[in-house]
């Protein structure tokens, strides 16, 4: 077979242009999920062998316009810029065509190969609209292929067309979009200094010139290194007063206004509407879903359903797998004989890995459920209806839903943070989730709840927990973003696209994604983190405490008792022997060397030796709390645990609530921190944040116990 | 009548006239086609108050009331007043009659 010849391709286009539709109808099943280097926008790529190509396709992430303020617009522009992909396929949505013509004016500015795909061409011919595309084609100096990702149509046309362009087998000739004279001139005059700089001969002068009158941070960095930088800053200065005196308006705006013009003109000449606009089925939903007394039951009603899929539908698939995996270490546990490597494998690996894996179903349905949302174009309404409250916190509409997620499990909600699009925005976000009591600290709580009050109290005092972590949320996100996070919020200024049934190819998609994610996280850092917390439980093993267990066991062996007293007698000292180890591994030391800064929230060393364990998960409090007082398998519905501290002297109804406060606030589980690392990007961030936890967790618990003694 | 964006009602249809806000917002404002000479209708606001969302060649775009303050606009109608909701100023429609 003779070699194919490669095209690499970039779509670029508006966000809801069907952009991602029409990449998947172009690569099928060879896609890869990657990230843009340095951020976490998604990179998808795949390939198609059309002919005797090769070409390669990158879907560049969705935005309006190329100015440099929006992580995604940067991506795109250095993607663009950097990596010259032979041919740009700019995709347009046929329906909103005057809107999309933006992205396409910022093209030809560029000086690129590259032709549009007008895309929703069924939609655009049901609407009644007409596009001469002949006529816009000139306009536009680029060929335009008439597309419909939803009914398949235009797909070879467009491929044909890809490998015209890349051949430069074209006959429509590249058009300049003009300025007024002002503008023009500066533009003239700005490029013709700058090709006197050796270094951007080989450069674009041109949109150089036109992104400096725009006031491009980027390209302004880029520029002011050379020595020209003087004279192009006379230049501008020129270009703002004559802007000032004719038009009382700075080029910038100038610049935008005849972009629009060009448009607006293009439009005219093209494209022509029904007389009537008939009201259309977004139009109605939003009659009801944006309601001013509607709105907020439907988005709450809209949560709930989220919630109860993501949990309740996922808890007994949860169940299965936890299932599964106890089947695992059953069967594995007579095969390994040594029983160092037997402790690795079932209480190390299978029941650390086993214990982040059975998140699974959650994620994917948590996904599931978000990725219609976003794709149906419910999630912009969402934040439309909840912002104002957001927004008083200093965070964003669309921080809300990822924020509900953390009363399920933090880690699917940080990863859903990704619909925010500005970073400290979503930094904000990422850092007050796990304060969102998730569902496996609820096993502490009915622990202690249950233990040291009546069951009609307990259910307040748990409730009062959540709130509690619901308002320290809230307080820290305000603190964050009126401190070190103040900078650039994302503007609100944010399209609500028509509604739109997402395909269901779409939706699986981006869940398996995420299911991905997560998979080879906890594969990684996670089961390393588990690894550790472990080892530190089970090292240094104290040969003195098994010979004392032997010769105790032997002495209940040769002892009068019947079998039956013997085999409670040896179960216990067994708990009794593993309670010892505990203590005398690194995490009982751990415990006993910071019980003096834990005393005066309340508790001793045996709290500090869960408080260790719990960084593995938070449920592990309780079974560690188990272990301590020597009891074999622990949960919260034990009775027999809720009875021991009950009559422990030292712990009392102030204990308890201190504990519980303490488990809500401080370090999230291992693997919400490597989701946070993973998703922040930095370490620092989480170290800081870790620091501040803890702070806080200490001061606040150390308040409920002082007040508890005090009022109880 | 020249007023603040942030100024109309729920039905006021408007033309801005300009646009000064924080140089990322602004920059956001233009790149949506919200620019001088551009004709819109406020269709809601969101049930706590804030945001608002407007209608315009064919798009609809929320937007925050403090966005909305550095928006002047020119209200040319109200809800139910009749009046034909086209985009440009001789009277051509770009998305056909509005609402």
């Amino acid at each position: 077979m003779t070699e194919r010849k490669e095209i690499s391709v970039a779509l670029a286009g508006n966000p809801n242009c069907g952009k991602s539709s029409l990449f998947n109808v172009l690569t099928g099943s060879h896609q890869k999920v990657g990230n843009f280097s340095g951020v976490t926008i998604e990179k998808h790529e795949g390939y198609l062998d059309y002919g005797s190509y090769r070409i390669r396709f990158v879907d560049l992430p969705g935005t309006y316009s190329l100015t440099p303020y929006s992580p995604e617009e940067i991506v795109t522009r250095n993607y663009l810029i950097d990596e010259r992909p032979d041919v740009v396929v700019n995709v347009l949505e046929g329906p909103n065509l005057e809107r999309n013509l933006l992205l396409t004016t910022q093209l030809m500015e560029m000086n690129i190969d590259f032709l549009a795909a007008l895309n929703m061409i069924d939609e655009v011919e049901e609407k009644g609209i007409s596009i001469d595309v002949k006529q816009l084609q000139r306009l536009l100096g680029c060929h335009i292929v008439p597309t419909s990702a939803k009914k398949r149509t235009g797909i070879d046309p467009l491929l044909a067309h890809i490998v015209r362009v890349y051949e430069k087998d074209i006959e429509i000739r590249k058009n300049k979009l003009s300025f007024r004279p002002v503008i023009e001139e500066a533009v003239d005059e700005i490029a013709g200094i700058l090709r006197r700089e050796k270094d951007l001969q080989s450069a674009d002068t041109r949109w150089l010139a036109i992104k400096l009158l725009e006031s491009d941070r980027e390209v302004y960095h880029r520029v002011q290194q050379y020595p020209v930088w003087v004279k192009v800053e006379l230049s501008l200065q020129e270009a703002m007063r004559e802007a000032a005196k004719l038009y009382d308006s700075d080029p910038e705006m100038l610049i935008t206004e005849d972009r629009h013009a060009f448009i607006r003109g293009a439009m005219k000449e093209c494209v022509r509407f029904p007389e009537e606009r008939k009201s259309t089925a977004t139009d109605y939903i939003d009659m009801v879903v944006l309601n001013r007394l509607l709105g907020l039951p439907v988005f709450l009603f809209v949560v709930w359903a989220i919630f109860q899929i993501t949990f309740t539908l996922g808890s007994p698939l949860m169940d299965m797998l936890e299932t599964l995996f106890a089947a695992l270490s059953g069967a594995i546990e007579p095969l390994l004989v040594n029983s160092t490597l037997r402790s690795i494998v079932i209480d190390g690996i299978i029941a650390g890995v086993g214990g982040v894996l059975v998140f699974l179903p959650n994620i994917v349905l948590l996904f599931i459920g978000l990725s219609f949302l976003e794709a149906s174009g419910y999630m912009a309404r969402a934040a439309f209806v909840i912002d104002k409250v957001m927004h008083r916190f200093g965070l964003h509409g669309k921080s809300f839903i990822p924020m509900i997620t953390g009363f399920g499990c933090s880690i699917p909600a940080i990863m859903a943070t990704r619909t925010l699009k500005s970073p400290t925005d979503r930094l904000a976000t990422i850092l007050i989730i796990p304060f969102m009591s998730c569902g496996a600290k609820l096993p502490v709580y009915v622990l202690l709840a249950g233990a040291f009050f009546p069951p009609d109290v307990a259910a307040n005092v748990m409730f009062a927990v959540y709130l509690l972590g619901v308002v320290v949320a809230l307080l820290s996100a305000k603190l964050l973003k009126s401190t070190v996070l103040k900078c650039d919020s994302e503007p609100f200024v944010m399209e609500l696209p028509p509604y739109r049934w997402p395909t269901l190819h779409s939706v699986l998609f981006q869940a398996k994604i995420k299911a991905m994610m997560y998979v080879r996280k906890a594969g990684t850092l996670i089961l390393a983190a588990v690894l550790i917390i472990w080892a530190v439980s089970n090292y240094p093993h104290s040969e003195e405490i098994d010979r004392w267990a032997a010769s105790e066991a032997s002495r209940i062996e040769e002892s009068p008792l019947s079998a039956v007293d013997k085999k409670a007698e040896t179960e216990s000292l067994e708990y009794r022997a593993q309670s010892l180890q505990l203590q005398h591994s690194f995490a009982g030391r751990v415990g006993k060397v910071i019980e003096p800064v834990i005393k005066p929230i309340g508790f001793d060393w045996r709290i500090g030796i869960a408080l260790v364990t719990g960084l593995a998960a938070k449920e592990v409090v309780v079974s560690t709390m188990g272990t301590i007082y020597a009891l074999g398998q622990t949960d919260e519905s034990s009775a027999e645990l809720a009875t021991i501290l009950k009559n422990d002297p030292s712990f009392s109804r102030a204990t308890a609530l201190s504990l519980m406060v303490f488990v809500l606030l401080y370090i999230p589980c291992v693997a919400a921190v490597g989701v946070m690392k993973k998703e922040i990007g930095e370490w620092r961030p989480v170290l800081l944040y870790s620091a501040y936890v803890l702070v806080l967790a200490w001061l606040l618990s150390f308040v409920t116990y002082r007040l508890a003694l005090v009022m109880l | 009548m020249y007023m603040k964006m942030s100024e109309l009602k729920v039905g006021d249809k408007a033309e801005v006239t300009s646009v000064k806000a924080e140089h990322a917002v602004r920059r956001r404002i233009l790149d949506m086609g919200l620019i001088k000479g551009t004709r819109f209708k406020v269709l809601r606001v969101a049930p706590f108050g804030d945001p608002m969302e407007i209608f315009f060649k064919g798009m609809y775009l929320s937007l925050r009331k403090s966005e909305a303050e550095g928006i002047s606009v020119h209200k040319i109608g109200y809800a139910g007043d009749g009046m034909p909701m086209s985009c440009d100023k001789e009277g051509r429609s770009c998305c056909g009659e509005a609402l």
